[in-house]
């Protein structure tokens, strides 16, 4: 047997990165709660540091941190750009809000719809029609836009429940051309473009394109993001889209146990639907105008690359997306007809190298570092072998770690002992007289761990007896598996067949 | 197809004709089960004996018996009668305890509380799955909770208590570590921060449960279509004193009661005092409500009483020196002293019905069952008196060993064999736990009764941790030798000996042991030792006899206690201060430690065991003797006596017996035979291992080895001890016909005869010139 090469001890022990509070068990915790909401605010998680026992709290959902310190740093830095940046992050701020939007349509209710702009166009045209032509004032628009929104998300969920998947985003993206190609039939909007323009806004009239003009209706923009955000997580966080969740795990089980997950995907569709009638009034309230650009193919795809590269179904997706699309649409509009290209290559990256767009990034940071660690692992420790540094920081019991090498060694020295003469003792004498070495060897094999150790089935008549070998499971409840389908004819052919399964397991280790 | 099952139980297990039994029995997947009275004479299948005998007794039960599943509820818990009624739920309210979770965190459990787990209803106080303390209330539709900040630590007392006020909906959850020098199972220098107050108004106003739903230590009720009302979430662990009030306390009055432990009366609905009602004698199931209603709480399937409490000191070593540092109580989710059916069967033991071992037999299309029980003679008429073990059966009763044990195969230096019935009893795991068994929570069970199907005392059952038969099954092979050498005897128990005392054996000139009389009583102990004095005559023919105290609770001879302690071959060990029984007071752990070891009593007392091979005995000097060599008629000088057998091819072996002088064997005690030669699979006792050093087994230590003594005691009384559990299993080899029963039969036609025994005349100095 040759000498194993001595492992290399590496050095382990990280500081503290991550923020946590040490609260003082002493003082009362008054756990604030979202008003009419059995949730709280924030959700901490209390525990002890494993390394000193130091009283921890931290915050185990962090989302609510990073989107507090993004949108804050937005807001923060918004009043110190320069005018065409200001226009930039508002436009941003009204496609994120869209995309959350449409994040629920796609993830939490799991229609996969392409007419989401149709929908923002509709009710942008008809609440600027309403002002315009009917002399609505423009507060009102919004709900005009809204229910404009909620009618055509009605008559667009009707095809939703018959047909699936991709057929239905085909018939939605022909929605969309359909809603382009009639309204430039309208004559009387022949004369300026088939666009509506002069729309009442809530940004004076000599403000418009001016720096406090922009500022408000960036101000305006975040609003609207926030609200889209609220909503996002009202439905998607309470009822239901708990509802529609077990209903993507599972919808014949849901089903089952009387979930009607077809009932709250229409609710979600048409309030979804609502919330981008609301945008698109809000869209033709902040430019003042509208165009049938809302409706080109083209807005549709950027929108559709915002969300690949987010991922889809996740808030912080959308969001991400819009800011990264929307950065080089319309910052770096100096690179002219190159930026299509340079969204259609991060599009493609994205696709190629993360499962689920970039919100999910870190998780597959981690099980890709989780995988990486399992592979550096199985290379420096040799199976049943030492405990590494590395490997010990996950050991509660440190015990176990000197059974580990006790049983190594003890192992090696067993090994040593096998023989064919030692072997043909037992068979001889399965229950003794034992010599020394077959003595220690059965003593080593009988104090092994419960779980997977040998137990002998006797079945059969009285007179016919057989045997065969079973291993236990260790756990109550949990009956002996079958090891082989051999069977013996007596009881020492039975203890020799476990002892040799036995000195098999030894060798192998 | 559903698969078929059959099993039952019945009480009580010592019978006399004219007496009602009852047999409860439950059957799957049938409704029908056929019943027949049989009398068990042989158990173990082995070849090499007789195989399994069994005699039916025509016409003594019905033939046919409407059987239907029934259901067992497992875990110990307690149940408050009258709460429903006082439920605090409408308005303010606080509970408070102090709690040792024992098991804290992988699923919820239920502490105390009126709370419906199936309607979402009440409220209780209790632990979530990620172990934190928790309160929850709930009005039939939502369930709102305060949750503590930090999880709890296992092993560790806490005081804990929970407020709402109706009038804000504010909950407040408290919970105070109260780490003693000895309470727990960490010591003060651990740097946990165990306290968490924390505070949230609820959104759901608790609605008080259905009045079906009780308040329960423990657990919570659950309702299920096949079972009905039955309790889940059970809980883990201990708790000591704990109160309800109709009022919301503020925090500063639960920080003074978390103090010292005094419960304040006003406003109080229960004030539980766990201590109040502790005698000298032991502990009974109910917990006592010192407060206004006399509310108290009473325990199923045997809370552990007694157990130290959250302000033990360390000093005293038992509830009867300071009840009031006693104060816990230990439940256990998978605890079972009474399975609870209905009676399928009520039935009186028929007149004349001859004593002996008796089952009722009942089979469906591929199912059976054996339910056993004994019967004594009505007017004791037989010289012989057999003794069975039933207090060593409920030791054993339904043991997990070779499952669940990893150090059993190294005891035993055996690979287990197991059958179908082990196989399918593993996976049923329904019918509760032995003394050699752990709770889920790591606690040694102490409790063990025969309210349950016990699907290991049943013929032709062989251990499977050892590969042949254990108690009953193994002591019919003395049953049917007797029967074979056509011997007037009638039938005994541990239970009848433990309730009459010597007058039990008084009435038979001999008194045969079984194999394995390891569980003794005080009482039963005294009754031997009385019917010794006075006269009788018994042969223990047994190994590891007489070993650990054990009782039961006067009035309620179901359940037998034992605490594992300190030393001794024990399954486990007792908590510090945890080692007296609840049942009367004594302390537990081993006869020997108490000043009895078995010595006094029979003349040898447990040397060691193993399971690889036994052996056989070998005459000693004293046996010939002119006052016992009678003994030996009809075996020659070197015959090896034995050499056979169906427990391990041996007559003497698996657990044994040795004279010593220093333990108390009487100092006239005659050694008859011995046996050595065993493997170091044999190792000498703990109980006798103060300087462990190599070489304590069987190849090297002469205080492993298996013996055969005889006294005599007062007006013609004697004992003669074989030291070996195989020695009965070894009588029907040969049809009978063997060395070692002919020596038996010897001891017994000599000890069957009133007066002067054989040899008592070789009493003078012997004059010796070789």
């Amino acid at each position: 047997m040759t000498e194993p090469i001595a492992p290399v001890f590496h050095k382990v022990g990280n500081r503290r990165h991550e923020v946590v509070l040490s609260p003082d068990g002493a003082s009362e915790w008054r756990r604030a709660r979202v008003p009419g909401l059995r949730r709280h605010w924030l959700k901490w998680r209390g525990g002890y540091n494993p390394k000193t026992l130091e009283r921890e709290r931290r915050l185990a959902d962090k989302r609510p941190l990073w989107w507090v310190l993004g949108l804050g740093a937005l807001v923060v830095a918004v009043p110190f750009l320069p005018n065409s940046l200001v226009q930039v992050a508002a436009i941003f701020c009204i496609f994120a809000a869209i995309n959350v939007v449409w994040t629920l349509i796609i993830g939490a209710a799991g229609i996969l719809s392409l007419a989401t702009m149709a929908v923002v166009g509709l009710a942008a045209y008809g609440a600027a029609a309403a002002n315009v032509y009917l002399g609505v004032p423009w507060p009102l628009m919004f709900v005009v836009g809204a229910g404009i929104g909620l009618v055509v998300g009605g008559l667009l969920a009707l095809p939703s429940t018959r047909i699936d998947g991709l057929y239905y985003a085909l018939l939605t993206i022909g929605v969309a051309e359909i809603c382009r190609v009639s309204i430039s039939q309208i004559r009387a909007l022949a004369p300026q473009n088939s666009s509506i323009n002069n729309v009442g806004s809530f940004i004076p009239q000599d403000w418009y394109l001016q720096r406090p003009g922009l500022l408000l209706g960036f101000a305006s923009a975040v609003g609207l993001l926030l609200a889209a955000l609220l909503l996002f997580r009202l439905v998607n966080s309470e009822r239901l889209g708990l509802l529609l969740q077990s209903a993507r795990e599972d919808e014949e089980f849901s089903e089952a146990i009387g979930i009607d997950y077809k009932r709250a995907r229409l609710h979600v569709f048409l309030i979804s639907s609502a919330a981008l009638g609301f945008i698109g009034a809000y869209y033709a309230i902040f430019y003042r105008s509208i165009s049938l650009n809302v409706f080109s193919l083209d807005q549709l795809l950027l929108m559709f690359a915002m969300v690949v590269i987010g991922g889809l179904g996740r808030a912080e997706g959308a969001v991400i997306g819009t800011a990264i699309v929307v950065v080089i649409d319309r910052a770096l509009i100096d690179l002219g007809p190159l930026r299509i290209i340079l969204i259609a290559a991060v599009m493609i990256a994205v696709t190629l190298t993360t499962h689920r767009g970039l919100a999910d990034v870190r998780a597959q940071f981690r099980a890709w570092r989780h995988r990486i660690r399992s592979e550096r692992r199985a290379t420096r420790t040799r199976k049943g072998g030492e405990v590494m540094p590395e490997e010990a920081t996950e050991i509660a019991d440190k015990q176990a770690i000197a059974y580990r090498r006790f049983d190594k060694r003890l192992r090696d020295r067993l090994k040593s002992l096998i023989t064919p003469a030692l072997i043909e003792e037992h068979r001889n004498a399965p229950l003794g007289p034992h010599s020394d070495d077959l003595a220690r060897v059965l003593n080593y094999f009988r104090r092994g761990e419960m779980p997977d150790k040998y137990a002998i089935l006797q079945d059969g008549p009285p007179h016919a007896w057989t045997y065969s070998v079973m291993a236990l499971s260790g756990e109550p409840g949990k009956p002996p598996r079958v090891v082989d389908d051999k069977t013996y004819a007596t009881r020492d052919e039975a203890y020799h067949a476990v002892f040799l399964l036995r000195v098999n397991d030894l060798l192998e280790s | 197809m559903a698969k078929h099952r059959i099993f039952g139980y019945c009480a009580p297990w010592s019978v006399k004709p004219g007496d009602a039994m009852r047999f409860m029995v439950s059957g799957e997947g049938v409704d029908m089960a056929r019943a027949t009275l049989v009398r068990l004479i042989h158990g173990d299948e082995d070849p090499k004996g007789p195989g399994f005998v069994e005699e039916e007794v025509p016409g003594a039960v019905p033939e046919l018996l409407h059987v239907r599943r029934q259901f067992t509820q497992k875990g110990s818990f307690a149940e408050v009668p009258g709460l429903e009624t006082r439920d605090v739920a409408g308005g303010s309210f606080t509970v408070a305890a102090f709690i040792y979770p024992t098991a804290p965190g992988k699923r919820r459990q239920t502490m105390l509380g009126r709370w419906d787990i199936y309607g979402s209803q009440g409220w209780a106080l209790g632990i979530t799955p990620e172990g934190h303390l928790d309160f929850w209330v709930g009005n039939g539709a939502e369930v709102d909770q305060v949750t503590a900040e930090v999880p709890l630590i296992a092993r560790t007392w806490y005081f804990v208590a929970a407020s709402f006020d109706a009038a804000t909906g504010t909950a407040r959850l408290l919970q105070l570590g109260k780490v003693g020098r000895y309470n727990g199972h960490l010591g003060p220098v651990v740097p946990y921060d165990y306290d968490s107050v924390v505070s949230a108004s609820l959104r759901v106003a608790p609605k008080p449960a259905l009045a079906e739903v009780p308040f329960l230590w423990a657990g919570a009720s659950d309702w299920n279509d096949m079972r009905g009302r039955f309790v889940g979430t059970l809980y883990n662990g201990k708790i000591d004193r704990a109160g309800l009030w109709n009022r919301a306390m503020a925090e500063t009055d639960l920080r003074a009661m978390g103090a010292d432990g005094v419960f304040d009366p006003a406003g109080a609905v229960a004030l539980w005092d766990t201590t109040a009602g502790y005698t000298d004698r032991g502990i009974g199931d109910t917990i006592v409500d010192t407060g206004p209603h006399g509310l108290h709480a009473h325990g199923v399937n045997r809370p552990v009483r007694g157990m130290t409490g959250w302000n033990w000191q360390g000093r005293d070593d038992c509830y009867r020196l300071n009840p009031g540092q006693y104060g816990g109580v230990h439940f256990h989710d998978d605890a079972l002293t009474d399975c609870r059916w209905e009676p399928t069967l009520e039935w009186t033991v028929p007149a004349g019905l001859r004593s002996g071992v008796y089952a009722l037999r009942l089979t469906t299309d591929g199912a059976e069952d054996h339910v056993p029980f004994f019967v004594r003679a009505a007017r004791p008429k037989a010289p012989i008196a057999v003794l069975m073990s039933t207090f060593t059966y409920l030791a054993y009763a339904n043991e997990h060993l070779a499952y669940e044990a990893p150090i059993a195969q190294a005891i035993t230096a055996h690979t287990p064999i197991l059958t179908r019935r082990d196989v399918d009893f593993v996976k049923l795991n329904e019918f509760g736990l032995s003394t050699y068994d752990h709770h889920s929570d790591g606690a040694g069970c102490c409790y063990s009764s025969y309210l349950r199907p016990i699907l290991n005392i049943r013929p032709k059952y062989r251990s499977s941790a050892m590969g042949f038969p254990w108690a009953l099954p193994a002591d019919l092979s003395l049953i049917w030798w007797l029967e074979r050498q056509g011997l007037d005897y009638e039938i005994l128990t541990d239970h009848d000996l433990h309730a009459e005392g010597a007058a039990a054996l008084e009435p038979y000139r001999v008194v045969i042991n079984c194999t394995h009389p390891e569980y003794y009583s005080e009482a039963m102990m005294d009754g031997t030792e009385d019917y010794l004095t006075r006269g009788g005559r018994v042969i223990y023919a047994g190994g590891n006899g007489y070993y650990w105290v054990s009782a039961l609770r006067p009035g309620a001879p179901e359940v037998m206690e034992v605490r594992k302690l300190d030393t001794g071959r024990r399954a486990w060990q007792a908590a510090p201060g945890e080692g007296y029984l609840a049942s009367t007071g004594e302390k537990s752990g081993l006869w020997r430690a108490r000043g009895r070891a078995p010595q006094k009593i029979v003349g040898i007392g447990f040397t060691s065991e193993g399971m690889d091979r036994s052996t056989y005995f070998e005459r000693m000097p004293d046996s010939f003797h002119k006052r016992v060599a009678w003994m030996f008629d009809g075996i020659g000088d070197h015959e090896r006596i034995g050499d056979f057998g169906l427990g391990l091819n041996g007559a003497a072996g698996i657990e044994i017996d040795r004279y010593d002088l220093a333990l108390g064997t009487p100092p006239h005690t005659l050694l008859l035979m011995t046996a050595d030669g065993f493997s170091d699979n044999y190792p000498l006792v703990s109980e006798e291992i103060t300087y462990a050093f190599p070489g304590r087994g069987g190849t090297q230590d002469p205080q492993v080895r298996a013996d055969a003594t005889y006294f005599t005691t007062a007006n013609h009384g004697a004992c003669l001890a074989i030291g070996s559990i195989a020695w009965s299993m070894a009588l029907p080899v040969n049809g009978g016909d063997n060395n070692a029963g002919r020596f038996l039969r010897n001891v017994l036609d000599a000890f069957t005869r009133s007066g002067p025994l054989p040899g008592s005349e070789w009493k003078g100095e012997e004059k010796l010139w070789r």
